[in-house]
């Protein structure tokens, strides 16, 4: 139905998501309603997606900025392996989504992405993870332990400041990014109806589907 | 009576100062000109067959002192599902592949689905006649072969030249004694041959029109588009599979 009060543009589709960095591996989970505010219209929304193999750039907002970023990021990296002849890395991608979003500045895209990636350092050969989070207009802010995003992204802060610690292998980490995206999403009548959790190792990307609480409240 | 830049019989060069002016027979010397340059460079071909398209062309012989090259110099993807294969000016061609890699990814950007290959011939040759109709530039020096799949003609092979006209090929051949290979084209080829027979014919042809009798594998380059479950794929033959097909060959 249509609401009488005044909406926001950045809580018109509702959406929740953590990025959370592992040892040696990298996981972004997001949940998949899609709504119109209080009215639910998709339980099988994808706000995650493969910049490349090694990188993963989730995005809450807007839904249909979202896409349109999806889009865009495609365009972007695509034509970087026709150029360069090599995927782009996580850390230059991260700088990319930056860049794309300050480019409307005047005119921003209503997302708030979160990229997660893992790259190796050329030095060391160690494997460093990638996590960064960005404003609307691309205020880049690397993070060391988790990011959040949407619209139950206080209390996703709380619950990840609590349950994270350095150092987890991937199953810890899925159980760890599941948990603090379930008890927030639950609180949240935005956000829900099923979530996405992709775990990112060296070695391959696991993607589970998990059902949450079917309802609104 | 040689000298360069004397008027000759045909009176040719009063008219090839700019690609904008026709001769009195109706030539256009500008492009005929560029078209003299590619007929002289490294030999290329194309076969188009059921389960593929091959493009080969001979590797220019390099000095020692240049550093090895991360892409070829010839042969270029464009998007997953279309490669050209470049002969003339290659600061040229690299433009106007950019400009195709970019025009791929537009069209994906708007209608979510890979440019069809036709219309990206179209679009390069739009670009290159244009240097044939306006201002003082002069026209793009650079012959294309473009090898595509989609899912409206399926397997398609297109040449165009510095004029800006392009044909579909089912085999064809641009270079060095391009007349050898396009009449050993026209004897043996085939309609319904599949990849590894094409493959074998495309390095048949290259070795003629090399006039080699000792072809080595690492003289030639060869990259095949085909369908992987579905999915269009290029692939480049490594030298070890291109000695094998020249045994076959």
């Amino acid at each position: 139905g249509i609401l009488s009060r005044k909406m926001s543009i950045d809580t018109y589709n509702g959406s929740s998501m953590i990025g959370m960095i592992g040892k040696d591996c990298i996981a972004i989970a997001s949940d998949t309603r899609l709504g119109v505010q209080l009215k639910t219209i998709d339980t099988n929304f994808k706000k995650v997606f493969k910049a490349t193999d090694h990188c993963l750039i989730g995005m809450t907002g807007l839904a249909t900025d979202v896409q349109t970023l999806a889009s865009v990021f495609r365009y972007k990296t695509h034509l970087y392996k026709l150029r360069e002849g090599e995927e782009i890395r996580a850390s230059t991608f991260s700088n990319l989504v930056a860049t794309t979003l300050y480019e409307k500045r005047l005119g921003p895209y209503f997302a708030d992405p979160i990229v997660a990636g893992l790259e190796k350092d050329h030095k060391t050969g160690k494997i460093v993870p990638v996590l960064a989070t960005y404003d609307l207009i691309g205020c880049y802010q690397k993070c060391s332990n988790f990011a959040v995003g949407g619209t139950s992204q206080n209390m996703l802060y709380g619950a990840c400041e609590s349950y994270w610690k350095e150092n987890m292998e991937p199953d810890e980490l899925f159980e760890v990014i599941s948990q603090c995206l379930f008890s927030s999403m639950d609180r949240d009548c935005l956000s829900g109806w099923g979530a996405e959790v992709y775990i990112l190792t060296p070695e391959k990307l696991i993607v589970k589907r998990l059902k949450s609480r079917m309802d609104q409240f | 009576q040689n000298q360069i830049g004397q008027a000759d019989i045909s009176m040719s060069r009063k008219y090839d100062r700019r690609t904008t002016t026709f001769t009195p027979e109706g030539r256009l010397m500008q492009i005929e000109y560029a078209l003299e340059f590619i007929n002289k460079r490294v030999p290329t071909v194309g076969i188009l067959t059921k389960d593929g398209v091959i493009l080969g062309a001979q590797k220019q012989q390099k000095s020692k002192l240049l550093e090895v090259e991360k892409h070829s110099e010839k042969m270029y993807a464009i998007d997953d599902h279309i490669v050209l294969s470049a002969s003339g000016f290659t600061s040229d061609a690299n433009i106007l592949i950019d400009y195709a890699r970019k025009a791929g990814q537009e069209h994906y950007l708007t209608f979510k689905e890979p440019l069809p290959v036709e219309q990206l011939v179209q679009l390069l040759c739009d670009r290159k006649h244009y240097y044939t109709q306006f201002g003082s530039s002069r026209p793009i020096g650079v012959s294309f072969f473009y090898a595509g799949y989609d899912r409206y003609l399926g397997f398609q092979l297109y040449c165009s030249d510095p004029s800006g006209n392009y044909s579909g090929w089912k085999a064809h051949c641009i270079g060095s004694n391009n007349v050898n290979g396009k009449s050993m084209l026209k004897d043996e080829y085939k309609e319904d041959m599949n990849l590894e027979e094409g493959t074998k014919l495309t390095l048949k042809v290259l070795c003629k029109t090399l006039d080699t009798t000792n072809p080595k594998a690492e003289e030639f380059e060869i990259v095949r588009l085909t369908l992987d479950e579905g999915i269009p794929k290029i692939s480049t033959l490594d030298e070890k599979e291109v000695k094998d097909y020249l045994e076959k060959a």
